[in-house]
């Protein structure tokens, strides 16, 4: 019901005054929605995985979600199959991934990862927390709720369809 | 129509209609629950159908826990009145969005969705996404209120009852007939009935007519022949009265006279009657002659004087000129005989007769007017009317045939002219008869008469079965000097005439065996110059003319009529 409702909004309006807990809050959010965004995407064939193989959700450069985007990962399937999480350090290595989080760092920035993953089928997400560089899907929080802009015409690019209905949920699309 | 009526006829009526009225109503109503049955699947349908939709548009709104996108996909479908409430829940069953009507509110949890009402369709999808169950939606709408339920039966009842009411109104017709029917049979059953008796009745009735009819004739009959005998008893009186004193040796010569004209008056009287009869049963003829009236009455005097008797003065007031009239002697005389003896009897024997002559003009020529006034009582206008009547009589029972003046009718108008009464209560009755004047001449007559008379002697065959009147025809013959032979039968003339020869034949017609009728046409064949006088009482035989021209004497006959007639066949001789 909408008093419900309300009382959780207000709870969690309310959490933003300890700022550590709204950030813990916000994580828990994209951690949540990381492996939700698998989806609504389509691959092509090849990228597939074969037969009951898991999709692979990659975190690379770095992990700002820790346990949380497993527990998250456990919880879905896709089309029945599993998600799983790897922590990578390089780009080449997520070149077998499905979905792959880009956190940029000193010695390898978001831009080059990016790069590297060019002409592959790997749905990218990026954070705005980590800087400018977007991926596919890139992460943003918009009055205490946390959004996200879509690059269609990059994941088109690379051989990837989103769905109408996340895009339609984006804050921004573009096509 | 009467209620009663109405009633009745409904109790009547044919089971084929009420099975065809029952069955509209049956098949109707299996109409209204299977649009119904798929009203309500279509129903479900659309409410299913609208989760659906609902449930794919907020799929990724559910999965990413965006309750403002999906409260905005919730909220379009406020549009929508139908919708009681729409909730939209996420994997847990708790609500994400929700949209109710004022009043209601959606259930926060999906499990705890509740009783449906009984109003309301509810319809739930869940939302999955890749295989994956991410949330539920659940939508509850009114079922279709009755009023709009109603409006859309409305036509389809309508015509339903309609078409039951027409089934049996026509039902009711049909008993209502059926009724009327079953009275109209029952009527013209009584009616067949009541005219079976009906012609019983008629025929009873036609059957006493006729009994009735029978019994009147026979009374009539009665009457007349009683008349008749009365009146020859009194004739038959006189006669043999003075035939027996005739035979009396020793009477003297006017007394002789007296007497044998007396059987002569009477036997002409006799006679007179039964020409009456005869004339009214119509088996006599009318045999015109030339008849002078003066003359008749005039002749007839002594008779009248004896019909009259003798307080009855008789006065004849004739007139100077009169021109002769063609009419049959005898019925002329009866006419006069008959409105004398009218008279008589209506004067009681007592009074004054006038008959009187006159010549008068009439439409086609001049006539003569005879009448008979009497100093009577006169008649009533009733009685006068019908004076002609036959059997009609004022007279006591065996007093009067009642046939008299219907005669003298007869006779009037069949010699061409007529009779008339007149007469009032208390001074009186006139008869009056009129005939036309004759314009051919008389000479003829006289010249035969004359001859008549110097007939000299000739060989006669008589030929009568009857003793009697053969005897008499005999005597009477030879009397005048003829030479007489008679025959009993016309086989026995035929016999004596092949035997020896004679003048003339004088012939009754009556006879049995061979009649005079074929003598004569044998003898007409086989003796073609033989003479031939036939003799009868009756003309019946007469009008078939076979009398082959031969002269016929009518019975009783005179002698003059029979030297008349001869004088006819035989050749002139000289005298």
């Amino acid at each position: 019901m909408a008093a419900r409702h309300l009382f959780l909004a207000a709870l969690l309006a309310l959490l933003p005054t300890m700022g550590a807990k709204a950030q813990t809050t916000d994580i828990a959010v994209k951690a949540a929605f990381l492996p939700r965004f698998a989806r609504y995407v389509e691959w092509p064939q090849r990228a597939l995985p074969s037969g009951n193989a898991p999709f692979l959700l990659c975190l690379v450069g770095g992990d700002p979600f820790g346990r949380m985007v497993d527990a998250a990962a456990q919880e879905q399937s896709i089309s029945g199959r599993a998600i799983l999480v790897r922590r990578l350090d390089s780009a080449a290595a997520a070149a077998g991934c499905h979905v792959a989080f880009i956190q940029g760092s000193r010695t390898q920035p978001a831009g080059q990862l990016l790069a590297d993953l060019a002409q592959r089928p790997v749905l990218t997400v990026t954070d705005a927390v980590n800087g400018e560089q977007r991926g596919m899907i890139h992460f943003s929080v918009v009055n205490g709720r946390v959004r996200f802009f879509i690059d269609d015409a990059a994941a088109r690019r690379h051989g990837l369809t989103i769905s109408s209905r996340l895009l339609a949920l984006a804050i921004g699309v573009r096509h | 129509m009467e209620p009663s009526r109405f009633l009745r006829a409904l109790r009547n009526l044919p089971r084929a209609i009420v099975a065809v009225a029952l069955l509209i109503g049956l098949g109707g109503l299996t109409v209204v629950l299977q649009n119904e049955a798929n009203y309500q699947s279509a129903q479900k349908t659309q409410a299913e159908g609208l989760a659906n939709v609902l449930a794919a548009s907020v799929t990724a709104a559910v999965d990413f826990g965006d309750f403002t996108a999906a409260q905005e996909a919730v909220k379009a479908y406020s549009v929508d009145r139908r919708i009681r409430w729409i909730g939209v829940y996420d994997r847990s069953g708790r609500v994400l969005a929700s949209l109710a009507r004022k009043g209601i509110s959606a259930p926060a949890r999906a499990s705890a969705a509740g009783e449906r009402p009984t109003g309301a369709l509810r319809a739930s999808s869940s939302i999955v996404q890749a295989g994956q169950h991410i949330g539920t939606v659940m939508i509850e709408i009114d079922r279709e209120a009755w009023s709009r339920k109603l409006s859309r039966y409305v036509l389809l009842g309508g015509l339903l009852l309609l078409t039951a009411l027409v089934v049996l109104v026509l039902g009711v017709t049909q008993a209502q007939l059926r009724l009327v029917n079953l009275e109209l049979s029952a009527r013209a059953e009584a009616l067949a009935q009541a005219n079976v008796l009906l012609e019983d009745q008629m025929e009873q009735r036609a059957r006493a007519e006729e009994q009735l009819r029978q019994s009147q004739k026979m009374q009539a009959l009665g009457q007349l022949t009683g008349g008749i005998a009365h009146d020859f008893n009194n004739l038959l009186t006189v006669i043999e009265g003075s035939a027996d004193i005739l035979t009396r040796p020793d009477i003297e010569e006017n007394r002789r006279v007296r007497f044998a004209s007396a059987i002569v008056q009477a036997a002409q009287n006799a006679s007179a009657l039964t020409s009456q009869l005869l004339a009214f049963a119509r088996r006599q003829p009318l045999k015109p002659e030339w008849i002078n009236v003066n003359e008749l009455i005039r002749s007839m005097r002594d008779l009248l004087d004896r019909t009259l008797g003798e307080r009855i003065e008789v006065e004849t007031l004739l007139c100077a000129e009169d021109c002769p009239v063609e009419v049959d002697r005898a019925q002329l005389q009866s006419a006069i005989l008959n409105i004398a003896s009218n008279a008589r009897d209506a004067m009681h024997a007592r009074g004054r007769l006038t008959i009187a002559t006159a010549q008068s003009a009439g439409e086609s020529g001049s006539l003569v007017e005879l009448s008979l006034t009497d100093t009577g009582p006169g008649m009533d206008a009733a009685t006068q009317a019908r004076v002609f009547e036959p059997f009609f009589t004022t007279k006591a029972a065996g007093r009067g045939t009642g046939l008299g003046l219907s005669q003298v009718y007869g006779f009037a108008t069949q010699s061409g002219g007529d009779v008339q009464v007149d007469s009032d209560l208390g001074k009186g009755t006139t008869v009056t008869l009129r005939l036309p004047c004759s314009l051919a001449q008389r000479a003829a007559v006289e010249t035969r008469a004359e001859l008549a008379n110097t007939l000299s002697s000739v060989r006669i065959l008589v030929v009568d079965d009857n003793e009697q009147v053969g005897a008499f025809a005999e005597a009477l013959l030879a009397d005048q000097g003829h030479q007489v032979v008679r025959a009993h039968s016309a086989e026995a003339a035929l016999d004596i005439l092949r035997e020896r020869d004679f003048d003339l034949v004088f012939s009754d017609v009556v006879m049995p065996g061979m009649g005079g009728l074929r003598l004569s046409e044998t003898l007409a064949r086989e003796r073609p110059n033989l003479p031939m006088i036939l003799a009868t009482g009756y003309s019946e035989e007469l009008v078939v003319s076979r009398n082959e021209g031969r002269p016929v004497v009518l019975k009783p006959y005179r002698l003059t009529t029979l030297i008349e007639a001869m004088a006819k066949v035989l050749p002139a001789r000289p005298v």
